[in-house]
């Protein structure tokens, strides 16, 4: 299924397309190489700004909050904007994504109220659950909550909080329990983060950019009206949280890689070095080109597949880890290959642009950058665990804490 | 290998990890701070800048076994130094050469520590592994000119002379001795991903060499050449085998202490047997490298095999490793801090210098092609 089978969404398609024709500027991935935050954090709340007027900043939201896109035209919307090679949502994914399915999830009234239209106007989002010691098991998380009066005072460390920096709000995992059960002492929280005691830095990736951070909370104030759900219910409500990460954003990821990532693959292979000798000529490489072509078609059209799956209810209990786990290693392999096949000279790419996906054509960096998937979000040896012991049914490890 | 020679690498390879260390590059720096270079004085008094030097010239007259020694623990330490230019490459390019005063006092000057020599081998915007000159000589009226390009020549930003090898007058391939300042000659620097290798590009246009510049390679010309193309390549099979093992020894050391779930993560199958597959590519990789170097020092008919069958499979297994060493190291594995990266950046280097895996791979194959036409029995 491409879309293009279902002819009534050919018009939207080609409404899409005509708008991106007309919006995607030309020469972003240029302009947003070698910037700086600032001018990172303008451009992303610009593009918000132009996909709000156009209806599709947040078309998976309910109709009532400024959303309400079938599925099928979100299908058709991502597949049109990778295909124009538009720049993504980088800053607002949190909010849009994380926040809003919380909200929407388990938020009172009021905290939709507070923060959905908010989120619109481009209020930022970044989530502080990973902890130094918490990681892959992140129900170790130590970050305390105690609660004093109508507030908690919330002390700890969160890492790997992406754009915290330029965020107003995160969604925090706390522990309120001590003594209760690693995964039953746990509280949600939306923490303002411009409260005081907070320290916020910056931590330098492995490519050398810095969008991920360090949180230290030392005795910061957060109303109990800012908890969400039930205190020492927040892992449920964590999980669901984490669940809305699948899906369609794993549909526009696929949908990028097919399309820029590929392409560019495609021209590195195409290429002529400078004897006029081009790498494609070489059948091991035609050979593996298209092995990768195979393992992104197949990327694809199982990020469509899933997603309609969450549409009918039929989604199974692996199929995130699945695609998670499949989407990480063909971007990892696509890097890798760009990175040996293009030789020495793309390792003289020492930039690659922001705003971007996980594709940007700098080789080399976007191999090193491709750990990005596989180590966080649940990494590749967690993923497979999930697949062999929820999708097959086989036996826990002996361990694990509950 | 004897027993004593086995033991002298042993004791090599412990002083050599123990001044690497201590010499302090390869540990990360902050992020825009470029990685600081190893001493070179030191290495010179050490003795490794004179190992392949003869006894008469002031060096230690050892061979490429001994280098390959060093060079290992420098991509265990993912050393930053001209090692590779000046003492692998330039003093293993005028050992091929015959006497002359000039390659003497070249020699004796690397022995001594007191030049920083590079040689432009081959084009590595290029992925040829044939030994293709990248420079030509030409005949004029006021005597032959040197023309030509070569990309990605290590160390050669940071030579006072460099070497270019050159299709001569008579179509065999010749050394030409240029220092740096020659009018004609271009070097420019070009940054790379690791900023533990300094690559630049090289260009000569017209270039009048020197009285006594033009050095013929001893014995049959082609082959010289040949065996320095080999030479630069078993040298990054060395490294590459080398930052595999640091990889290696990081991650065992990482894995047993970090805890998550209540336990050490190296107790996990799933972490246990990565690590397992770690040192199994490891082990194949230490025989691959001890045979070529094996029959490298000894000029065996197979020898470029060999060679060829080290890098290509030395610079694969190195990324595979420093690419599962980032990933079990986790978070801390992608900050830039955690400093696996700078082992990563360096696999992924190695595997594009001096031939990738896949040309290397066809070298390995060409014999079986050649004897295809020969119907068996």
């Amino acid at each position: 299924m491409t879309g293009g089978g279902t002819t009534d969404l050919d018009p939207f398609r080609a409404s899409v397309r005509d708008w991106c024709r007309e919006h995607v500027p030309r020469t972003w991935r240029a302009a947003q190489t070698g910037v700086g935050d600032d001018e990172f954090v303008a451009f992303q709340q610009e593009w918000f700004a132009e996909l709000r007027r156009a209806g599709w900043a947040v078309p998976h939201w309910p109709a009532e909050w400024g959303g309400g896109m079938t599925t099928a035209e979100q299908v058709v919307l991502y597949q049109e904007l990778a295909a124009a090679d538009a720049p993504r949502l980088v800053l607002a994914f949190v909010s849009i994504h994380h926040a809003a399915s919380t909200l929407l999830a388990a938020g009172t009234d009021e905290q939709r109220r507070r923060h959905l239209p908010a989120i619109l106007d481009g209020e930022i989002w970044c989530q502080g659950f990973s902890e130094p010691e918490a990681g892959s098991d992140l129900a170790a998380l130590r970050a305390t909550a105690r609660r004093e009066g109508d507030a908690y005072v919330v002390n700890g460390q969160k890492v790997w909080a992406s754009g915290a920096l330029h965020s107003d709000w995160c969604l925090l995992l706390v522990r309120t329990d001590p003594e209760a059960p690693k995964r039953k002492g746990i509280s949600y929280l939306l923490m303002d983060m411009r409260s005081p005691g907070l320290d916020v830095r910056p931590i330098t990736q492995a490519t050398g950019e810095a969008h991920f951070c360090e949180i230290f909370m030392d005795d910061v104030v957060v109303p109990v009206a800012n908890l969400v759900g039930v205190e020492n219910a927040g892992w449920a409500v964590a999980q669901q949280t984490l669940g809305a990460e699948r899906g369609m954003t794993m549909l526009e990821l696929s949908e990028r890689l097919g399309n820029a990532g590929f392409t560019w693959l495609v021209d590195a292979c195409r290429a002529p070095r400078r004897d006029g000798q081009r790498p494609i000529d070489d059948p091991v490489v035609q050979d593996r080109l298209a092995a990768l072509e195979i393992e992104v078609t197949a990327l694809r059209g199982l990020c469509r597949d899933v997603v309609e799956r969450h549409e009918t209810g039929t989604v199974g209990p692996a199929d995130a880890s699945i695609v998670k786990l499949y989407y990480s290693e063909v971007l990892q392999r696509l890097m890798d290959f760009g990175a040996e096949v293009g030789g020495l000279p793309v390792h003289t790419v020492l930039q690659k642009p922001i705003s971007s996906g996980w594709e940007s054509g700098a080789w080399v960096l976007d191999f090193i950058s491709s750990w990005e998937w596989t180590i966080p979000g649940g990494s590749s040896e967690i993923q497979r665990s999930i697949i062999g012991e929820r999708g097959l049914g086989l036996p826990r490890e002996p361990v694990a804490g509950s | 290998m004897s027993d004593d020679l086995s033991e002298l690498h042993d004791e090599l390879r412990s002083v050599a990890r123990d001044l690497l260390a201590r010499s302090g590059s390869g540990t990360a720096v902050a992020h825009g701070t470029a990685p600081a270079s190893a001493d070179w004085g030191l290495l010179a008094r050490s003795g490794w800048t004179g190992l392949e030097v003869p006894d008469a010239l002031a060096g230690s007259g050892a061979t490429f076994a001994e280098v390959g020694v060093i060079l290992e623990e420098m991509g265990r330490a993912a050393t930053v130094s001209p090692y590779l230019g000046t003492v692998v490459l330039a003093a293993g390019a005028l050992g091929l050469v015959g006497t002359s005063p000039l390659r003497d006092d070249l020699l004796q000057g690397i022995a001594a520590g007191e030049l920083v020599v590079a040689v432009a081998l081959a084009d590595g915007a290029l992925d040829h592994v044939d030994a293709v000159p990248p420079f030509r000589l030409e005949a004029g009226p006021e005597g032959p000119r040197v023309h030509g390009r070569a990309d990605f020549v290590p160390d050669a930003a940071d030579a006072s002379d460099l070497l270019l090898v050159a299709k001569g007058l008579d179509g065999d391939p010749v050394l030409v001795h240029v220092p740096i300042s020659t009018p004609g000659l271009d070097v420019v620097d070009q940054p790379v991903v690791d900023a533990t290798r300094r690559l630049a590009a090289v260009s000569a246009v017209g270039v009048v060499p020197g009285e006594g510049a033009v050095l013929a390679f001893a014995g049959d010309p082609a082959h010289a050449a040949a065996r320095l193309f080999d030479r630069a390549a078993l040298a990054v099979a060395c490294d590459s085998l080398g930052l595999a093992r640091a990889m290696l020894d990081a991650t065992v050391a990482y894995v047993a202490q970090r805890r998550q779930f209540d336990r050490a993560i190296g107790s996990f199958q799933a972490v246990k047997h990565a690590c397992a597959d770690m040192l199994v590519g490891i082990t194949v990789v230490e025989e691959l490298v001890r045979a070529a170097t094996e029959a490298f020092v000894a000029d065996t008919p197979g020898a470029a095999v060999a060679v060829s069958m080290a890098k290509a499979r030395s610079s694969e297994v190195a990324v595979e490793v420093a690419g599962a060493a980032m990933q079990l190291h986790g978070g801390i594995g992608y900050t830039w801090e955690g400093g696996i990266h700078v082992h990563l950046k360096r696999a992924a280097l190695d595997r594009s210098l001096f031939g990738s895996p896949t040309a290397h791979r066809r070298r390995v194959a060409a014999p079986h092609l050649a004897r295809a036409g020969a119907a068996p029995g």
